[in-house]
């Protein structure tokens, strides 16, 4: 099929578009869709950057702790799922929300998760993220010190290892 | 006012333009993918008195769906916009200086995307004048902030300082010699991408790239300008070098002169035969092949896009008129340069 724009080139960009219930379709060559501002054509339909990055979030697992109540953002009514499928946050308390489920990918996109640019001033927010529980840090400190355990064991450090696995239990105790 | 791509800047042979983005949202409305049309006006008629508050006319106020196709892709074809912000245009609003350096998108993807443009290598400059505006707005608004991750983007790949700086080079040697997927690859692992002109899966078009800072959390400001600058200063100097090899072999220098020759004398010139043609003829004015400025043939690049020429001669032009309006431009401009080489 031949772009309808120019007539010459082959079709490559084919959009359809459903306003109102009513359906059109445009089948254009890469270059007319580019100056006809279609330039970024994945975006909005349905192959965007969002789908790559609600892929990206996807991979989080929910953390048990999470699950239930509280799974909803109390502002804008964004669930987790709801983020994961448009790739997209719907609000400045959804981060608050879900601040420890996006760590994960966070690090990944960045590989720091702690900002140190600018900051808002004396006018702008400062709406404290949740803080950790006591449990939730003892859980974290746990599966570090698993971790080296697992490592000096690979490493054949034994010794290591016995007194990471006496300090593991005596945080379970 | 003389728009600010007509200048030449520093490193302006190679580097056409610098640009900084700060993305800002409000922390009392959801982020635009969770507002209606009527939610999307509210928020940009109050980021709209936050500007104007101290009674300056310094911005020209637009709503995106007042103008037509034509007149909102050539924003997007002057980079004033992105090419998304001209397909869903209702709720939408855009500021603008009048020399058009400084544009404010009013919800793009998040509630604000200030950008600002200069010519030539000009990051600290672009980054002060972002800073200050985006300083006075913050006096007047409730910016969604966080300390922990900054800045509360729509998108998390831009949390953190929310700052994108990027340099628009033209890369014609390293384009021809097949390096550009080389240097990305080299880029990428820098924490910087490149890519073609026009964002997002666009094509470089005329041998036009854009080489820009990919992280924004845990780095400041200042330390992502500096990484880009010292990058693009590299690549410059690779880009010059590899001009003047190719510039060695007298089939490139033909071919330079005879792009010049076509560029002087068409009478139809299609939008991508003129951005290859001028490419060409870019490159031979830099290395001084030819007595041809810069400025002229950077003004031409911009203003020879396809809604460009439609905007500027306010009404729809089939793709024939608009290539001899094109070619008569492009002529007028290249004949009238002076010329002590020919």
């Amino acid at each position: 099929m031949l772009c309808q724009n120019c007539g010459k080139r082959e079709a490559t960009t084919h959009i359809k578009r459903v306003v109102n219930g009513e359906t059109s379709e445009s089948h254009l060559c890469a270059e007319c869709a580019a100056s006809m501002g279609y330039a970024d054509v994945f975006s909005g339909f349905g192959l965007s950057f969002g789908d790559l990055l609600g892929g990206f979030l996807g991979e989080t697992p929910a953390p048990q702790n999470q699950l239930g109540t509280g799974s909803r953002c109390r502002k804008c009514g964004s669930s987790w799922n709801d983020i994961v499928r448009a790739g997209k946050v719907g609000c400045a308390d959804c981060y608050r929300t879900f601040y420890d489920r996006l760590q994960p990918t966070l690090q990944r996109i960045h590989g720091r998760i702690r900002h140190t640019g600018k900051a808002a001033g004396s006018a702008g927010t400062h709406a404290p993220v949740q803080e950790k529980t006591a449990e939730e840090l003892r859980e974290e400190k746990i599966e570090a010190l698993r971790k080296q355990m697992n490592e000096a064991v690979a490493e054949q450090n034994f010794e290591q290892a016995a007194k990471l696995r006496d300090e593991i239990r005596g945080l379970e105790a | 006012m003389k728009k600010w791509y007509i200048e030449k800047g520093d490193q302006g042979d190679v580097v056409l333009s610098t640009r900084i983005r700060l993305a800002r949202n409000l922390e009392a409305y959801p982020f635009p993918v969770r507002l209606d049309i009527e939610g999307k006006k509210k928020v940009c008629a109050e980021i709209r008195d936050a500007v104007q508050s101290d009674g300056s006319n310094t911005f020209r106020w637009i709503d995106m769906a007042s103008l037509t196709p034509s007149q909102a892709v050539s924003l997007a074809e002057r980079h004033l916009i992105s090419p998304e912000f001209t397909t869903d245009r209702d709720g939408r609003a855009l500021l603008l200086t009048e020399d058009e350096s400084v544009s404010i998108m009013l919800c793009e993807e998040d509630h604000i995307r200030l950008q600002v443009m200069q010519s030539g290598l000009a990051l600290e400059q672009a980054y002060d004048i972002a800073d200050k505006i985006d300083t006075m707005l913050d006096k007047r608004l409730q910016y969604a902030y966080d300390e922990r991750i900054g800045y509360l983007t729509q998108c998390p790949t831009n949390l953190g300082t929310a700052m994108r700086a990027s340099v628009m080079l033209h890369l014609p040697a390293l384009d021809a010699t097949g390096r550009i997927s080389s240097l990305a690859a080299t880029v990428s692992k820098l924490g910087l991408t490149i890519r073609g002109a026009y964002g997002e899966g666009s094509q470089a078009r005329g041998s036009i790239f854009q080489i820009s800072n990919q992280i924004t959390l845990g780095i400041t400001e200042q330390a992502a300008i500096d990484n880009l600058r010292a990058i693009t200063l590299q690549i410059v100097q690779q880009e010059r070098t590899a001009q003047e090899q190719l510039l060695k072999n007298e089939a490139e220098i033909d071919k330079i002169w005879r792009a010049r020759g076509v560029l002087s004398s068409a009478r139809l010139l299609s939008g991508d035969e003129f951005m290859e043609l001028a490419s060409l003829v870019r490159m031979g004015a830099a290395r001084g092949v030819f007595n041809l400025s810069l400025e002229k043939i950077n003004e031409l690049i911009v203003n020879m896009q396809p809604a460009t020429i439609n905007a500027a001669n306010g009404r729809n032009l089939t793709p024939a008129q608009r290539d001899a309006i094109r070619a008569e431009a492009v002529r007028t401009a290249i004949l009238t340069q002076g010329d002590d080489n020919v």
